[in-house]
């Protein structure tokens, strides 16, 4: 695997665009993604995820824009693919190959792959290769995908819903491999509709809406620029608290007894605690939003 | 359930059903617009040569528009529609099966067999709508309504024994294309057994027991039997019976010849691109290969009963020679009439491989593949060259098995006669295989249909001219025109690289396409 400079991003995307007909499936998308960082992708179903990896690959030909691996342009996939390795959402193989067949085949036509760390994966991820790929299921198909993936030590890894057709077992040795990856360096694209998994293993997350990027951040500013829960206990009732509602960033103000509020705070929590200051506080609870509630504020519905 | 396999049956009913209709037509009115200036002669000398006898059988009624139509479009009308029909069904059963699409309708209250049986109604419906569009062919050119009833009958029962095998093929095995091959396999054999049938006097009962045996055996406007049609539908009814009964008691998504789910040793062909290509590429071969030797090593072993005939028929000779076709007087020419047909088959077969790319493509097998450092044109080029490759192969067991054939009976056919005569087709299989990969780049949903059409298009071009005398300018057109009838004649080399240069052409200019568009999923 060629060395890259740490000033060269994994992946950068510029401008890129695509249109279906008269769908617009991607619209001015830009992103980098530095290299060792874990990148979460995240979007509801048919936000453009899928096609947006896919014009990375070079499967798909942008109509406007323009994206790069590690500097080289995309389109020139014989250079630009051999510094990545690519787990799709919907893994098909040749039903006759056995599973061993279609790793071999992989190794023997990509960037060069470490066969005893190939060999442990399938240890781990408890896969049967001398089967026939008609007899796997969604998962197990999903399983070759990813050991031929991780056993490439390609310093990019564009996954693609790697984990929809595993089982928790499995989901979390996918995650320790992620980890293992970021800790040797490799940087990890994660197109994923399963937030926890986001949570546990991206440092950084994009959002994706109907083929535009509406947020790319860490996940702790992804955090703080969103609204927090806070529950605040009274030892008396406190009727000057009913104003919290007038200050800025707060919502959602509800009082489930005399003594006890909840509020939904985005933004700094000073003039809150500043208000809270002449109330009798017995306890409060500042709770950070889950990622899964980020992801509703942004589509206001349930998560894809 | 039913609509949807309506849904996606009608269009290529309409296209079989218009071509049909057309062909019978066109034939029937020029026939009628010649007037009788074929000449009974020539028209004679046509009909009882043993090459023509064995690709177009037994000649009757000549004298009408109806039985000269029925003789000379027949046998390629019941061929192409009988494998149309097994493809159709194979498609519609198998293939639904292995994209997963069975599951859900089975999630209801549909069972397995009752949902195998609805789609097998539907392809034998469309069989006997394309029948009906034949007869109306007849019709609409003035030949005699009965006449054209039996031959409608015979074209419906020939494609509905296609659709029978195939959903029966799509019941034993777990894979569409090896049911595909299977129910084609078993309907050529048909046809091998209707030309045995017709060759060797001792065969002719094995004529009842194919639908091109069937449908000749019945004789449209000659005698107009009964009796065949009626075997036909006994025939049709039992296959019709096993294939539904097959698919009770079996699991979705497995056939009832389970092939080993596992294998300890892999192939190692498969650590690279070429590897791949051989690798997927050398089962169809020995497939086609297979049935191509089958046929023309009973080419070959008929040779005689034609030098035979030529010696008791000494008036023939001149006969044939006066009517143009002199060539087909000697073994030589014989063998050379019928390789046309094999290029016609290399073509096919070149074809397919390229369609199977698409097919993987569009079922997502080579996503990986193109993710890996692998341009499309390499891929493109690496597939088409192991396919020229193999077309070359086919051609050679198909030359081999004719001289062995030949050899057997002393006709008189050297080897390397043999093989040049079964070479020279391949300029019509490379012409199909650059046509394509202009498909695979331009239209790759219609790169079967696409890519056959040098072969089966230039085919009937061909006959057509020659049979009505249609402009020359036409007749340029088919790539069929540029071949010499080796090993009776000198090999035309100029057609042949002309055709080379024009395949390399389509074949550029759809690689160029291909890796520029986007990728089908």
């Amino acid at each position: 695997m060629s060395a890259t400079s740490p000033s060269v991003p994994a992946l950068r995307m510029e401008g890129l665009s695509k249109r279906f007909g008269t769908t617009e499936a991607v619209a001015d998308l830009s992103l980098a993604v530095p290299p060792g960082e874990v990148f979460g992708f995240l979007g509801p179903n048919g936000a453009g995820k899928s096609t947006t990896i896919r014009m990375l690959l070079g499967l798909l030909r942008p109509n406007t824009g323009t994206a790069w691996i590690f500097d080289v342009p995309a389109s020139d996939v014989q250079r630009a693919h051999r510094h990545l390795a690519y787990v799709p959402a919907d893994v098909a193989l040749w039903p006759s190959l056995t599973g061993r067949e279609c790793l071999d085949l992989l190794a023997g036509v990509g960037p060069g792959t470490d066969p005893a760390y190939r060999d442990e994966l399938l240890e781990r991820f408890a896969l049967d290769p001398d089967r026939r790929a008609r007899t796997y299921s969604t998962g197990n198909r999903q399983k070759v995908a990813l050991v031929a993936a991780f056993a490439t030590r390609a310093p990019l890894l564009v996954l693609d819903e790697p984990t929809s057709g595993l089982d928790p077992l499995m989901e979390r040795e996918f995650r320790a491999c992620i980890a293992e990856a970021a800790r040797r360096g490799q940087t990890v694209f994660l197109s994923s509709h399963q937030l926890a998994e986001v949570e546990a293993t991206c440092s950084r997350v994009g959002i994706l809406r109907s083929g535009r990027l509406v947020e790319v951040a860490g996940l702790a500013d992804l955090r703080r620029l969103h609204r927090a829960e806070v529950v605040v206990d009274l030892a008396a009732p406190a009727t000057g608290l009913q104003r919290l509602a007038d200050l800025p960033g707060v919502a959602d103000l509800r009082w489930s007894s005399p003594v006890r509020l909840e509020l939904s705070l985005t933004g700094p929590p000073g003039p809150v605690l500043r208000a809270l200051g002449d109330a009798d506080v017995a306890r409060l609870e500042v709770r950070e939003p889950s990622l899964e509630e980020i992801f509703l504020d942004y589509y206001g519905q349930a998560p894809a | 359930m039913t609509a949807a396999a309506i849904r996606q049956a009608r269009r290529g009913t309409a296209i079989v059903a218009v071509l049909c209709a057309g062909m019978t037509a066109l034939v029937a009115v020029q026939y009628r617009g010649l007037d009788g200036a074929l000449g009974a002669e020539s028209l004679t000398a046509l009909a009882e040569n043993p090459a023509i006898r064995t690709l177009f059988g037994p000649p009757v009624g000549l004298d009408t528009a109806g039985g000269f139509t029925v003789w000379r479009t027949g046998t390629v009308l019941a061929v192409l529609v009988g494998i149309w029909a097994a493809l159709t069904a194979t498609r519609l059963t198998r293939g639904e099966e292995e994209a997963g699409r069975f599951d859900l309708l089975l999630a209801g209250r549909l069972r397995l067999q009752a949902l195998v049986a609805r789609v097998l109604v539907v392809v034998l419906v469309a069989a006997a709508v394309i029948g009906v569009a034949g007869a109306l062919g007849l019709v609409l050119a003035g030949t005699p309504v009965a006449g054209a009833a039996v031959f409608g009958a015979g074209l419906a029962g020939t494609g509905m024994i296609g659709a029978a095998l195939g959903v029966l093929a799509g019941q034993l095995f777990p894979e569409r294309r090896s049911a595909s091959g299977l129910a084609v396999a078993v309907l050529l054999a048909g046809l091998l057994a209707r030309m045995v049938s017709d060759g060797v006097p001792a065969l002719e009962w094995l004529a009842w027991g194919t639908p091109f045996g069937l449908l000749g055996r019945s004789a449209p406007f000659a005698a107009d039997r009964a009796l065949p049609l009626l075997v036909l539908g006994v025939l049709v009814t039992a296959v019709a019976v096993l294939a539904v009964a097959s698919a009770a008691g079996r699991d979705v998504g497995r056939g009832r010849v389970a092939g080993r789910d596992r294998r300890a040793r892999p192939s190692r062909l498969l650590t690279g691109l070429s590897g791949l290509a051989v690798h997927r590429t050398r089962r169809p071969l020995a497939g086609w290969a297979a049935g191509a030797a089958a046929y023309f090593l009973l080419i070959g072993l008929l040779a005689t009963s034609m030098t035979e005939f030529l010696r008791d028929n000494p008036a023939f000779a001149d006969l044939a020679a006066q009517a143009g076709f002199a060539q087909l007087g000697s073994v030589q020419g014989y063998v050379a009439a019928l390789f046309t047909l094999l290029a016609v088959v290399l073509g096919a077969f070149a074809a397919a491989r390229v369609a199977a790319t698409a097919g993987d493509e569009m079922a997502g097998r080579l996503t990986l593949l193109f993710a890996l450092p692998v341009h499309r044109a390499r891929w493109a080029v690496t597939e088409a060259t192991v396919v020229g490759a193999a077309t070359v192969v086919l051609a050679a067991a198909a030359g081999a098995a004719a001289w062995a054939g030949a050899a057997w009976v002393g006709a008189g056919l050297g080897l390397g006669q043999a093989l040049a005569g079964a070479l020279a087709g391949l300029p019509v299989g490379l012409l199909c295989l650059g046509a394509a990969l202009a498909a695979l780049g331009c239209a790759p949903s219609a790169v079967l249909a696409v890519g056959v059409t040098p072969a089966v298009g230039g085919y009937l071009l061909l006959v057509l001219t020659d049979t009505f005398g249609w402009p020359g300018v036409v007749r340029w057109f088919s790539p069929f025109a540029h071949l010499a009838d080796v090993p009776a004649e000198p090999w035309n080399a100029a057609g042949a690289a002309g055709m080379v240069a024009v395949a390399v052409l389509l074949a550029a200019a759809g690689c160029l396409r291909y890796v520029r568009r986007d990728l089908r999923n």
